[in-house]
């Protein structure tokens, strides 16, 4: 059952993006998320764009690129189809007073205030009450406002300070004021920087897919079925949860990659495996015994493995903590390899349902006939 | 879970000029000997078998979630600090507080004192979306873990795995799966029954799937999440979960189960937690429905 799903239909591998856009949902190409529930289509997750062995690349870079646009504005549409479903269902069960507390404040200040629709989306998990201020511009983030202010307003200190006053007699009091002036134009500089970390920091970022790779699905062939279908489903899940754009999963050394690879060119598809072993063999990811979190482009020793524009990785070993003497010998039974292309990509959260996948795949020798 | 060790700065003495032409470059490859220990985790892995880069301990990402509070009123502070600043420099120095654009001094203050008022509103926009943080209630109930002894094992490490996540990420503390007309698992807190003697109560399949909570969910095929369970009138329908459970999230599993999900926390599972649950309940129902389909000669014997 799982092989012949798995090259079935064209079916995109979808991204996650931000809660942000809420563009309704174009013409399905793919299964909808109700479809998911018919018995015919129960596994979707096992089918994915033909993968690099079975098929070239597709036709003209032009063409991908505008493939992979459409799928995300499309993933928009049917991931949010998700919550517009619950955004109809969660309204009527609240009463006035909740709703009442959570909307208000929608005063005018100077510029216009928007109720922009984004907050909404995080209303149901943090409490927002909206006083934002936003010059109503798309695509112009007010959240960097203070750090433009401080460049502009720091800028026009220096120059009143070098061209506006007389350099002989500058006086005490102003070069106090022009310190002053100057460290609070540093500090709202970096006011932006700080209030990304911030518990319910503004809407994510969407997830660029940077240039240069390719989209890529393959599994070891020594799977057991009911293995390569849990593998298939956890990568599914976690290209489509998380701001990731390309999962290696390994479990036992049997390896299942998914997402936007960069394979190099002499490659040939059938040694697509065998390269990325090597890779790790050259890394070591074997031994690897704490889960590592890099939150910003990570450094060398990984170049080679990661696609292009790799800004957050995250590698999780599977370890069974009980057994001390694996513990000891340095080794792991696995480990899942996240890539994105943001940094800070994966939260708390995030991370903890990572390890909570990465559960599912521990002690698997023990159990035969999983499903 | 993160590996937060110090950058290795592992110095091999016998390499010095190498070390301070490729310093970056090559830093993160050497590995120290045993005897150098540098780095600061916990485990001892030998050196040199896990031969790529650990990640820096980022300060800042740290520091900030840990003092929220602190982080937000900040730039009120600094704002509010610097603008009496600039007056009383203005005071001090004799010169009269005027705000006009006549001098360089005034200049220089009008500028400061800009700067310092954008401050104050980026504090008050932060302080104004500080989220509420709302206290988990302990639910009241008999804990149990129930789950029908004819399935597989496969099936039963499945359905422990959900309840393992589930319990271990979200705040759900309640677990019920109703599958083909009968429960298949009922884990976590349960109601108290006076019936059974202090035991939590079972989960009457058949009433449930009666009741219009079920008919709306297989029918709309989609999740529902009731973010405060003691406003919501269909709160009789589940009996069986704690008489203080704060939310809950129904999902289907296919159009033959539904998966009873509750939790401690008002509006407690986030929308992350919402799509991994319609995720796993989709995985769950591909697990049970293949189930299902061998044994259905064994089920209608049952029934």
């Amino acid at each position: 059952m799982a092989a012949d799903l798995l090259f079935g239909h064209a079916h995109l591998l979808l991204l996650r993006t931000g809660h942000s856009r809420r563009a309704p949902g174009s013409g399905a190409r793919g299964p909808s998320l109700s479809q998911v529930l018919q018995p015919s289509n129960r596994c979707r997750w096992m089918s994915t764009k033909r993968t690099r062995s079975s098929s070239a690349v597709e036709d003209g870079s032009g063409r991908s690129h505008l493939s992979w646009k459409r799928t995300l504005r499309k993933q928009q549409g049917r991931g949010m189809s998700a919550i517009f479903t619950l955004n109809a269902l969660i309204h009527p069960h609240l009463p006035p007073p909740f709703r009442a507390k959570r909307n208000t404040k929608r005063s005018r200040i100077s510029a216009r205030l928007g109720g922009d629709p984004e907050t909404t989306g995080d209303e149901r998990q943090l409490n927002l009450s909206v006083l934002r201020f936003t010059f109503g511009i798309p695509g112009f983030d007010e959240s960097y406002l203070p750090r433009w202010i401080g460049y502009g307003f720091g800028s026009l200190l220096l120059l009143n300070h070098f061209v506006g006053s007389d350099l002989a007699n500058i006086t005490p009091a102003q070069l106090r004021t022009e310190v002053l002036g100057l460290s609070l134009a540093a500090f709202s500089i970096i006011l932006p920087y700080l209030g990304k970390f911030l518990r319910g920091a503004g809407p994510v970022n969407q997830v660029t897919l940077p240039e240069g790779n390719e989209q890529l699905f393959v599994m070891s062939e020594s799977l057991s079925d009911t293995l390569k279908e849990n593998l298939a489903w956890a990568t599914y899940v976690l290209l489509r949860n998380t701001n990731t754009i390309a999962a290696l999963i390994s479990v036992k050394g049997e390896l299942c990659i998914r997402g936007y690879w960069r394979t190099p060119d002499d490659v040939s598809k059938a040694r697509v495996l065998d390269w990325f072993e090597e890779q790790i063999q050259k890394i070591g990811l074997s031994d690897l015994k704490d889960t590592l979190y890099f939150t910003q482009s990570p450094d060398f020793g990984f170049r080679e493995l990661l696609p292009n524009g790799t800004r957050s990785l995250l590698v999780q070993p599977l370890l069974q903590a009980s057994d001390q003497e694996v513990y000891e010998m340095g080794r792991n039974e696995g480990f899942i390899v996240l890539v994105s292309s943001m940094s800070y990509a994966y939260s708390d959260k995030d991370r903890a349902w990572i390890k909570a996948v990465a559960n599912k795949f521990m002690g698997w020798s023990h159990v035969e006939n999983r499903c | 879970m993160e590996a937060g060790t110090a950058l290795l700065r592992g110095f091999l003495p016998s390499d010095p000029r190498r070390l301070r032409l490729r310093l970056r470059l090559r830093l993160l490859r050497r590995r120290p000997s045993p005897s150098f220990p540098r780095s600061v985790r916990a485990s001892s892995s030998p050196p040199g078998q896990y031969r790529g880069p650990q990640p820096k301990r980022d300060l800042i990402a740290d520091w900030v979630p840990n003092n929220d509070g602190l982080v937000r009123s900040l730039p009120i502070y600094v704002g509010g600090a610097s603008l009496l600043a600039v007056l009383f420099n203005r005071t001090v120095s004799g010169i009269a507080p005027v705000a006009d654009a006549s001098s360089s001094q005034s200049r220089a203050d009008l500028l400061t004192l800009g700067i310092a008022v954008t401050n104050i509103l980026a504090g008050l926009v932060w302080l104004s979306i500080r989220p509420k943080s709302v206290s988990a209630v302990e639910p009241l109930g008999a804990e149990c873990r129930r789950i029908r002894s004819d399935l597989p094992e496969s099936v039963v490490s499945e359905l422990l795995w959900v309840w393992e996540s589930l319990s271990t990420v979200t705040c759900c503390r309640s677990l019920a799966i109703i599958y083909d007309g009968h429960c298949i698992m009922q884990i976590g807190m349960g109601a108290k029954s006076s019936a059974n003697d202090g035991q939590a109560e079972d989960v009457d399949a058949n009433k449930l799937m009666q009741g219009s909570l079920y008919q709306g969910i297989i029918n709309s095929r989609a999740q529902s999440y009731l973010a405060n369970l003691s406003l919501y009138p269909g709160r009789s329908e589940l009996p069986f979960l704690p008489t203080n459970t704060q939310a809950v999230i129904l999902q289907p599993l296919g159009d033959k189960g539904i998966a009873v999900i509750g939790g401690d926390t008002i509006r407690g599972f986030t929308t992350s937690d919402q799509t991994w649950i319609t995720y796993i309940g989709e995985k769950l129902d591909a697990a049970l429905a293949n189930y299902v389909d061998n044994n259905t000669l064994l089920m209608q014997e049952r029934v």
